[in-house]
């Protein structure tokens, strides 16, 4: 049985925020119509795939599906569990947005088979949120964490996002103190990332909002590691951070090179080292699936090189590279002619190599960018 | 041969040369207007931008003078630049006469009065022309007498001319036919043809251009030249019309050229003589100089991968190029590349441009440099042409660099800012004549090491674009020289070596420095620059430690945008040369080459 995950795309928001690029759309229209597409394009994959796959996580991401209706996640969970064999204690996680989830709304989707959830707070303070337009307030952020604790969820993430316009040092301990007073098992500090068509690079070409520098966002990014080590939370990726035994599912699938297998607008699917990709535009993604019951538009197949560099490039950003599957994989020659450089990076304190595995340290992590691409 | 007359036009730049020659040209119909492309004797298009020749070239024209005669003229065409200088002096040698051509606006220029002095080192008949009278800035008085002081002439000799309006075109003629002696020479004699030219030709090999002072040069005749043993057959001779007019033989005082399956022009050299194999010449027609490289400098491929393909395109281009020079070498920094030699730094320009532009080639430029000869204290001689070659300091006993002598016309309001610049260049002033009261023409000595940089552009920028610069060779001179080193975490940048003039070096060093923080981005480790001589460091500097550079999410989607990303990132890093594990992006080895205060 080959180990798969499944991502499931929920295009829906209530508004757009200043730092996203990904595709959302605001209006409410096509919701239902949106929900038969998915379940057919379910049906269309799961005949084709189902077979000799476990499925080890679910993930319901966005946009914003804390939006919809926990029936809404409920039928297309359903439909995934009859249609593919998913592991009991699969992980099955929603993305979820303070102020859109009472205390109600958690309680439905728990009982939908939602098991983990990962709320984006992004800040903990009011004038971060609001530069950032999101909608909520700290107290809201701080409630939904505590409800869904309450209610019973053991396996609670937040995103935080550091490196914003004007943020101090101070600023950011004290939303990383905030999060430690938080019933939560996982969490991911993002830093600020400014991507093309977004409204905030769009300020920060109009010189409406300046950027800090890159000196200050490794200050930020040093911080997290050493704060978060000492409340007990390891680093597993270049962003992700856990407590023992609460590594995402879901994201150590992508990482450690699983297949896995997406629905929705703009979502891209991962099969026996091919990577395709679906239509983003929500109406195009619904007339592809009526016409064709899938919604690929293009599609990759990874060639054996391009595999080896994904391969290493995501063991690197994650738990690091354990040279036994990699040889395994790829055989012996990638150690081979880079052994010179992972040795020179060892003796500068960005990687340690032991026990069969290669890491970075803190130091890597935060220059990975420029080391991944020295490698031959 | 009596009714023969060979002449060249000698000028400054842009004084309108070319356009003289396009209307002697059209006046007695061998090129007609409508051929004509304007300035038809440069064919390169390079040649066109820079508005100067830079090879030369022949036109033959008949023309019926007043006395009734037709005669035959050849032209033939000068380079105009003293890179050329040797070249020139071949095209006059084949010359009885020239035409000096003197700007009405401009007066007379450093070039007018270098190239002047070949054409009478060369006993030329010299006929004296002022163009571009019909210009509203035209100082006609002004010019004339310049020209009389310059050559001694009488007002009467010196023609009034305008190649646009076509003034004086005919005057022009009418002196060539009856003041420019006819050719001497025996036509039954042993032949002497002296090569002022060639080219390569892609089909037929090398093309000389020859002007023949004794004996007849036929098809089928076997031949040697005194440069080199090898003998070959004449296959095609002929004359020059726009194109190539095949005539089967060529006697004594004409000119014309000569086919003969010959693989490249390195076998018919400029200056050589050709004569037959049997009962030839005994000897060659004199001044042949083998050509010296003046400028050395590396030429290395942007990607390492394109090494073969830069030889490919060296060897090409010096078919038709017998003054290129280049031999492999390699740099630490730069990997495989070739050290080629050039007549001066126009000629460099012209190798590099064409070398890009014709042969497709991405090249690093190192900083170009002069010929050292260094004597050792074990009393040995080296010639260093690479600054990474020169010996270390305790073994030097002393450095000896080649100087020139300069000759700079400017307008005398600009006197003070000259001599300025010029001892900044180490300039020796020697002295000034004045040509007219306001245009002073100045004689400097300059290590020649110092104006192949950026002197030129300076004496340009400082004198609004008057003052006009031209230069002989002197020969060798002790100076106080020092090799100047840059190291990047400890490792020398072999390409970055300079060979610089003590007082010189500080600041050289500071400079470089300072450049190369702006130039090389942060990295994995800390870099630190340093400037030195020998082990003394004299300047220092460093560029911090990369400290964030990853990007934040990488999730599903995100996967093939990174990789993509990556690769990009890892062609970017190919195209770096390295040193150590400092990675130096191409522009650093450029900046230098543009180091300002």
């Amino acid at each position: 049985m080959k180990e798969t995950a499944i991502y499931v795309h929920i295009p829906f928001c209530d508004h757009k925020c200043i730092y996203c690029d990904f595709y959302s759309i605001i209006t409410s229209d096509n919701i239902s119509a949106y929900k038969e597409a998915l379940l057919k394009e379910i049906e269309h994959y799961a005949e084709l795939h189902s077979t000799d796959r476990e499925i080890i996580s679910i993930f319901f991401g966005g946009g914003t599906p804390s939006l919809m209706a926990p029936e809404y996640i409920a039928e297309i969970l359903n439909s995934l569990k009859s249609k593919f064999s998913v592991l009991a204690d699969a992980e099955i996680t929603l993305e979820t947005n303070p102020g859109t989830v009472d205390e109600q709304k958690l309680i439905d989707f728990k009982k939908a088979g939602i098991n983990r959830i990962s709320i984006g707070i992004q800040s903990f303070h009011k004038a971060e949120l609001d530069f950032m337009t999101r909608i909520h307030d700290p107290e809201t952020a701080i409630r939904t964490v505590e409800n869904a604790s309450k209610i019973g969820f053991d396996n609670i993430s937040i995103d935080l996002i550091f490196n914003l316009p004007g943020q101090t040092k101070e600023m950011w301990r004290d939303n990383l103190k905030k999060a430690m007073a938080l019933p939560i098992t996982h969490i991911s500090p993002y830093s600020l990332i400014l991507e093309n068509g977004t409204i905030l690079n769009k300020m920060v070409l109009d010189g409406k909002v300046e950027l800090q520098d890159k000196d200050y966002d490794a200050d930020l990014y040093e911080t997290t590691i050493s704060f978060l080590a000492e409340h007990g939370f390891q680093q597993y990726e270049v962003s992700n951070f856990c407590k023992p035994g609460f590594e995402s599912v879901h994201n150590n699938a992508y990482w450690h090179y699983k297949d896995y297998l997406s629905f929705g607008t703009s979502s891209h699917s991962f099969l026996n080292g091919v990577r395709w990709k679906n239509a983003s535009s929500l109406k195009h993604y619904i007339n592809l699936v009526e016409a064709n019951n899938h919604a690929a538009i293009s599609e990759e197949i990874l060639t054996k090189e391009q595999m080896l560099e994904e391969y290493v490039m995501l063991a690197m950003r994650s738990n690091g590279l354990s040279t036994l599957s990699l040889t395994e994989k790829f055989g012996h020659e990638w150690l081979e002619i880079n052994s010179e450089f992972i040795n020179l990076l060892t003796e500068n304190d960005l990687i340690t190599h032991s026990g069969g595995r290669i890491c970075f340290t803190p130091k890597g992590y935060a220059i990975c960018d420029e080391i991944l691409a020295k490698f031959q | 041969m009596k009714n023969i007359r060979n002449f060249c036009i000698i000028a400054h730049i842009d004084h309108g040369k070319s356009t003289i020659a396009d209307g002697l040209l059209s006046f007695t119909g061998a090129v007609s207007e409508r051929d004509s492309k304007s300035q038809v004797l440069d064919d390169m298009d390079l040649e066109r931008e820079r508005g100067i020749t830079i090879k030369s070239h022949a036109i033959q024209m008949k023309y019926t003078a007043h006395d009734n005669i037709e005669y035959t003229i050849n032209l033939i065409d000068t380079p105009g630049h003293v890179d050329f200088s040797y070249e020139v002096s071949r095209s006059l040698a084949a010359c009885e006469g020239a035409i000096l051509i003197v700007d009405a606006a401009q007066g007379v220029e450093a070039q007018t009065i270098s190239n002047l002095y070949l054409a009478l080192d060369a006993g030329l008949e010299i006929i004296p022309v002022i163009n571009k009278i019909d210009l509203p800035s035209a100082m006609i008085d002004v010019v004339r007498g310049q020209i009389i002081d310059l050559i001694g002439c009488d007002e009467s000799d010196i023609i009034l001319a305008s190649a646009k309006t076509r003034v004086g075109i005919e005057d022009i003629m009418e002196a060539i036919v009856t003041l420019i002696p006819p050719p001497k020479g025996d036509p039954d004699g042993p032949l002497q043809a002296l090569i002022f030219d060639s080219v390569f030709d892609a089909y037929r090999g090398a093309v000389a251009y020859i002007r023949v002072f004794n004996g007849t040069l036929r098809e089928k005749e076997q031949i040697k030249f005194f440069a080199h043993d090898n003998e070959y057959q004449s296959e095609e001779v002929g004359i020059l019309h726009l194109t190539k007019f095949r005539t089967k033989s060529l006697a004594a005082g004409n000119v014309g050229y000569m086919i003969g399956s010959i693989k490249d022009v390195h076998d018919t050299k400029v200056g050589d003589t050709i004569t037959h194999v049997k009962n030839g010449a005994k000897e060659r027609w004199p001044g042949y100089k083998e050509i010296k490289p003046m400028v050395y400098s590396g030429l290395y491929p942007t990607e390492s991968d394109d090494y073969e393909d830069l030889r490919d395109a060296l060897d090409k281009f010096s078919l038709n190029d017998s003054a290129l020079q280049f031999v492999p070498e390699t740099s630490a920094a730069l990997g495989f590349g070739f050290r080629c030699g050039f007549l001066g730094m126009l000629h460099m320009e012209i190798v590099q441009e064409r070398l890009e532009r014709e042969f497709d080639q991405s090249i690093v430029t190192t900083l170009p440099n002069v010929e050292y000869i260094v004597y050792t204290k074990h009393g040995k001689k080296i010639i260093v042409d690479n600054p990474a070659l020169m010996p270390d300091v305790g073994e030097i006993e002393r450095i000896e660099e080649p100087f020139i002598k300069a000759q700079i016309v400017t307008p005398s309001e600009f006197v003070g800012s000259i001599m300025k610049l010029s001892m900044e260049k180490r300039g020796v002033y020697k002295n000034t004549s004045y040509l007219d009261p306001t245009r002073a023409d100045l004689t400097f000595e300059f290590p020649l090491s110092e104006i192949i940089f950026d002197f030129y552009d300076k004496l340009k920028s400082i004198s609004r674009g008057y003052a006009s610069f031209d230069y002989e060779y002197m020969g060798y001179k002790e100076a106080e020289l020092v090799k100047l080193e840059i190291m990047l975490n400890s490792e020398k940048v072999d390409a970055l070596s300079v060979i610089v003039h003590k007082s010189k070096a500080y600041d050289w060093g500071r400079k470089v420095c300072t450049k190369l923080k702006d130039l090389i981005p942060r990295q994995m480790f800390e870099i630190a620059i340093q400037a030195g001589i020998g082990n003394k460091v004299i300047s220092r500097t460093n560029i911090k430690a990369m400290r964030k550079n990853v990007t934040a999410k990488c999730y599903g989607g995100d996967i093939t945008r990174k990789r993509k990303l990556l690769e990009k990132q890892k062609e970017g890093k190919k195209r770096m040369k390295s040193v150590g594990n400092v990675e130096i992006p191409q522009e650093a080895f450029l900046a230098v080459l543009q180091l300002e205060d």
